[in-house]
């Protein structure tokens, strides 16, 4: 293991350095941003260190009463959608796993497939859908979309990790008298933590970054979610840069904090949802 | 048994099989249908048009241009992300000092929303005080400074660069997982052989990571063909329409001119581009995996 692709570590060290400062740079510019006053940014010093560390931005960000509504608007939406889309795809995925039948293979690549298209291919149909049911512009679309478009990647992780359960474990179960959703609640569920929690981490930080479904589906202010607030707002602090810094990050923290603790989970998932599919 | 197995199969599968039946599966057939009518997005009638649609993006100049667009992000996208990612990978695999904070900064991106990294990298091109045209004055003096978002000969690519940033981390976590499963005891029979690092690489590194390669290349192009979030947020497509991509030219044909059954021509377009690479990528998947599973 010493001896890996590796010849030179000062170097590699010293190249990684220079390409993660590279990386961050972006990411800091919003940071600095977000502590310095218009007037400081507006001299031409968005990308200089700080004299004073100012918080009047995130005063003004915290106490706008639009980004409030923006965020319950976005909890409102991420938090059934991500359970939604779990429950329905740990269902599908245990059928998949544990009682397949003639044609579940091709049904279930049918279903992932569903993974890598442009959601556009659907868009008009839908609208017509829900401008029928009288839907537009509340939040139950973003919902139901969300919930159905996060079907294929549940299904397939939660396959993927319901195979490796001993089928002994079921079918002892089956002969004490268990039906198949005892079993999936009572037994494979709980040994299934790990791609729970992975996809739990995947699902939210999707559903609370995206942009599009809400712009389709959503009109009104008081209907709207963080990102798409976001750009709401650019009108309104156009050149209160400091501000939209602050607003950024604060609307990029629920999804950074999960990224920070569950970080392990958070790869994992990328990889095996990638890799696999 | 097989009765009882039946009954479940039917019970767990029904929820998920309606909600992605009715939500999924019917509107991407529906498409097809509305692409043959006219319909304007808020009156309940339309009529049937044919095949006008279809033939009204032959002759769609802004059709043609988002279509040369949406190419070249997709070639761009087999390129940036990939070597990039291939790259850190290499050089992340070598358990050099740091390596799960190193990891950590270059993933950072991906779990930002489109619409911040969108916004961030306006901030970067931004013509008065952005970081790009900032250093560029401080180098080599006020001539060279650009509105890199503003001119129709970088727009597209300016965004580009930006979606690349994001996707770079995604290539690397998968070389990543790639190189972890290359048995160390190959490089060290090949090394003993007294292959160079160089060929090391090219001989034993390089074709071991095919399947991975398979799998970055056609995530990235999956993901330039959904890529909307962002270039909605940088340039709207502008200026002049010169960074449009299919993705939003159907987008601006259905929501902004209420041409919804020529957007779900468009649609349909992009559904047969999306099915010609998931096909391909299918093929690759299986030709990679018979040779080297």
């Amino acid at each position: 293991m010493a001896n890996r692709f590796s010849p030179w570590p000062a170097t590699i060290f010293t190249i990684l350095s220079v390409l993660a400062v590279l990386f961050l740079l972006p990411t800091v510019g919003v940071l600095l941003s977000s502590v310095k006053t218009t007037r400081e940014i507006s001299m031409g010093d968005l990308w200089s260190m700080p004299a004073t560390l100012y918080l009047g931005n995130f005063a003004e960000v915290l106490a706008n009463p639009s980004v409030h509504t923006y965020f319950a608007n976005t909890l409102l939406v991420t938090l059934p959608a991500t359970a939604i889309s779990i429950t329905l795809g740990a269902m599908a995925g245990y059928v998949f796993a544990k009682l397949p039948f003639r044609g579940s293979n091709t049904l279930f690549l049918i279903i992932v497939a569903g993974m890598f298209f442009p959601p556009q291919v659907i868009l008009v149909p839908l609208f017509r859908l829900f401008n029928g049911l009288g839907l537009i512009d509340t939040l139950y679309p973003v919902i139901i979309v969300h919930s159905a478009l996060g079907i294929p990647i549940c299904a397939l992780m939660m396959r993927n990790f319901f195979a490796t359960v001993p089928n002994a474990l079921r079918e002892a179960a089956i002969m004490e008298g268990a039906n198949e959703w005892q079993v999936l609640i009572q037994i494979v569920l709980p040994l299934s933590l790990p791609a729970l929690a992975v996809l739990a981490t995947l699902q939210f930080t999707w559903i609370w970054n995206d942009f599009l479904w809400p712009l389709i589906f959503t009109q009104s202010d008081d209907k709207r979610t963080i990102m798409i607030g976001i750009v709401n707002l650019k009108g309104q602090y156009s050149v209160a840069w400091g501000v939209q810094g602050a607003l950024s990050l604060v609307a990029s923290l629920p999804t950074l904090l999960v990224f920070l603790f569950f970080q392990r989970f958070f790869i994992k998932g990328m990889t095996m949802g990638a890799v696999k599919g | 048994m097989e009765q009882h197995n039946r009954f479940w199969r039917i019970a767990l599968l029904a929820a998920p099989l309606a909600v992605f039946g009715v939500f999924v599966i019917w509107p991407l057939v529906s498409s097809f249908y509305y692409s043959v009518t006219d319909w304007n997005g808020f009156d309940p009638d339309y009529q049937f048009v044919g095949l006008s649609n279809f033939a009204k993006i032959a002759s769609d100049r802004l059709f043609l241009q988002a279509a040369v667009n949406t190419s070249l992000w997709m070639a761009a996208a087999i390129v940036l992300p990939t070597s990039l990612g291939l790259l850190l990978a290499l050089l992340l695999d070598s358990r050099v000092l740091g390596a799960r904070v190193f990891k950590s900064i270059f993933y950072l991106p991906i779990c930002l929303s489109a619409v911040i990294v969108g916004q961030i990298w306006t901030w970067i091109y931004q013509p008065d005080w952005g970081l790009l045209n900032t250093v560029i004055t401080q180098v080599s003096g006020e001539k060279f400074k650009y509105a890199w978002l503003a001119k129709p000969d970088t727009a597209l690519w300016s965004v580009i660069v930006a979606w690349s940033w994001q996707q770079t981390g995604l290539a690397m976590v998968i070389y990543l997982a790639g190189l972890t499963s290359i048995p160390g005891d190959l490089l060290e029979v090949a090394e003993i052989e007294g292959a160079t690092q160089w060929q090391r690489f090219r001989e034993v590194v390089l074709p071991l990571l095919a399947p991975s390669t398979v799998v970055v290349v056609a995530l990235s192009v999956v993901n330039s063909l959904k890529g909307f979030d962002i270039l909605y947020i940088m340039t709207g497509g502008g200026p002049f329409n010169s960074s449009e991509t299919l993705a939003m030219h159907m987008y601006n044909e259905s929501f902004k001119k209420y041409l919804m059954g020529y957007g779900a021509a468009i649609s349909v377009v992009l559904f047969g581009v999306a099915m010609a690479i998931i096909g391909l990528y299918f093929r690759q998947l299986r030709k990679v995996d018979r040779i080297y599973g």
